[in-house]
């Protein structure tokens, strides 16, 4: 018979005395637990009770050792760890060559994006400061970035792509994808706030994307997204973890900028947020595609866009295909295969918009790149007409 | 008897009634083309020279068009910008489908241009007046236009569109479940051609 591991039952079905073990890794045990299991902030707002003696009831004298070490330890008496403890992380100096950041960011730096407002409400020692300057700085490089490269973008492909680029998602999934983990216990080396409770209300997640009469005016009252602004927001109450990571990955942006220049924020907005691929071309939804194309062509002045077949096969079969054209003049301006005329017409015609859309000029300069030593005069970029308004 | 009989099967089918020269020519017709021999042949084409050797002492090029659509990232020439080097790069050597030869999805109609203000006028005053008669479809067989010019030039009174609806619910309210899903499934089609799913 398979021999049963009791150790690795839960505390529920053993008795604390039928535990194996030898004290030395009860100890380990309990210390491990403690560390991510309670804040100092959480045991001192929530409940009195030590997390570590519900878990592990063991003997008096080794609980009153660890509550000793507890309250000696300098990193738990402030909300966030102390200046020094950064030199002393090795998970901190890991992340920092990871990134490849530059040498003149110090670690102390590093270690203060980690600390969100909701931990620290002290301006001093969390990251708010450089999470707004990270933002815009994210914000600006991303979009003259679309709009250098994609002169012709409708607006809400723009808005989308600046949320798929900068946006609380993927900046959280880059903080994932450098290996910052969340604490709730401050260490140094991991990101530290206040978890929202659990089944409240995240702000800014329940609003609806307004209807596309609207888009004009977002350029006025929303923010970069797209989405309706929300309100201050309460940082006593807690922060989704979403949240929490983009704003360690944008607070990492703004202390790069002021430690090291704009130089280098710049190269590591290109490594690490226009080298993230993004297909511009699967944003796009059209509901009626040969009436805008139509649209456009009049207002361009081109000849009337008609459809043509330009292949086909088993026309009486079950499954036909046909490949359709959408010419303007002797000037092909799309193709599409469909399983009748009337879809490959449609989906020539969202080709042919797309085509429109997706011009890119050939050399793309941004306006930043003036800032560079050297750099020759400055030449407009395209700017088109606008999008398409039937 | 027997000889106003034979004409009624074809008289090749029967080989016994002919004399013996004609043997040889009866069964030649006969023979069918399933034959494996035949078939192999028919299949044994010529390579494409992208596959062959290439030829000694001359540079040659070539070309295989992919079998997919253009990529939307490639613009057409027409929609380049007229500063655009591509515009004048590309000008020469394309090789252009014949857009006039090409047959057409649609039978193309000229626009005529020939209502005048007060026909436009009638147009509303018959739709107002009497919906249930004078429906885009009549109209637009009156006055020789195209239905989607008379949805432009007026629209239904708010009566009509209510009738026109409680008659679409009474249809839909007859459907069986797969008809619906066929309809809903149909519309789903439909807007991924718009996304280019």
């Amino acid at each position: 018979m398979k021999r049963l591991q009791l150790h690795r039952w839960s505390s529920s079905v053993l008795s604390p005395r039928a535990r194996t073990g030898s004290r030395v890794q009860q100890h380990l045990h309990s210390g491990v637990r403690h560390q991510s299991t309670a804040s100092p902030l959480q045991s001192e707002a929530s409940s009195q009770e030590e997390p570590f003696l519900e878990e592990a009831p063991v003997d008096e004298g080794l609980a009153r050792h660890i509550r000793s070490i507890r309250f000696k330890r300098p990193e738990i008496q402030y909300p966030s760890p102390p200046v020094e403890a950064a030199r002393s992380s090795a998970k901190l100096a890991a992340l920092h060559a990871r990134l490849y950041l530059p040498s003149r960011l110090p670690l102390e730096t590093l270690a203060r994006t980690l600390v969100d407002a909701s931990a620290d409400p002290n301006p001093h020692f969390n990251n708010e400061s450089l999470v707004t300057l990270g933002h815009d700085l994210l914000t600006y490089y991303t979009s003259e970035h679309l709009l250098c490269t994609y002169p012709r973008l409708p607006l809400a492909v723009i808005f989308s792509s600046m949320y798929a680029y900068a946006g609380p998602k993927s900046l959280a999934a880059m903080a994932k994808e450098w290996g910052v983990e969340a604490a709730t216990l401050p260490g140094g080396r991991l990101t530290q706030f206040r978890r929202i409770d659990p089944g409240a209300e995240v702000p800014g997640s329940a609003e609806k994307r307004e209807p596309r009469q609207q888009m004009g005016r977002k350029i006025f009252y929303d923010n970069e997204y797209g989405d309706a602004p929300s309100g201050p927001v309460d940082r006593n109450a807690g922060v989704s973890a979403e949240q929490a990571s983009s704003d360690f990955v944008r607070a990492v942006m703004g202390a790069i900028y002021l430690h090291a220049g704009r130089p280098a924020a710049k190269r590591f907005f290109e490594q690490h947020f226009l080298s993230r691929q993004l297909n511009i071309s699967s944003l796009f939804s059209f509901s009626q595609p040969a009436r805008d194309l139509n649209r456009l062509c009049a207002r361009e002045n081109f000849e009337q866009p008609v459809a043509k077949i330009i292949s086909e096969t088993g026309r009486r079969s079950r499954s036909p295909v046909f490949v359709i054209g959408i010419f303007s003049g002797q000037d092909k301006l799309g193709e599409g295969a469909g399983s009748s005329l009337f879809e490959g017409r449609e989906r020539a015609a969202v080709a042919a918009l797309k085509g429109w859309y997706l011009y890119s000029p050939l050399s793309v300069r941004v306006p930043s790149s003036m800032e560079e030593e050297g750099a020759a005069p400055w030449k407009p970029v395209h700017v088109d007409l606008g999008e398409v308004i039937v | 008897m027997a000889t106003s009989m034979v004409p009624k099967r074809p008289f090749l089918s029967l080989p016994f009634l002919l004399p013996s020269w004609t043997d040889s020519l009866a069964l030649g017709s006969r023979r069918n083309q399933s034959s494996y021999r035949r078939t192999k042949q028919r299949l044994r084409v010529k390579p494409d020279a992208s596959f062959g050797p290439s030829r000694q002492g001359h540079d040659q090029i070539i070309f295989n068009p992919p079998s997919s659509a253009p990529s939307v990232y490639h613009t057409p020439s027409k929609f380049l910008p007229p500063g655009d080097a591509r515009k004048t790069l590309r000008a020469e050597n394309v090789a252009r489908p014949d857009a006039d030869n090409l047959p057409g999805v649609y039978k193309s109609t000229e626009k005529k241009y020939h209502l005048s203000t007060a026909q436009i006028e009638e147009i509303r005053q018959l739709r107002l007046s009497d919906p249930m008669t004078w429906s885009r479809h009549k109209l637009a067989k009156r006055f020789e236009c195209s239905q989607m010019f008379i949805a432009m030039v007026c629209e239904a009174s708010p009566e009509k569109k209510e009738i026109q609806k409680q008659v679409t619910q009474a249809i839909q309210s007859r459907w069986g479940p797969k008809r619906r899903m066929a309809r809903e499934d149909r519309q789903l089609r439909r807007e991924t051609w718009g996304r280019d799913a």
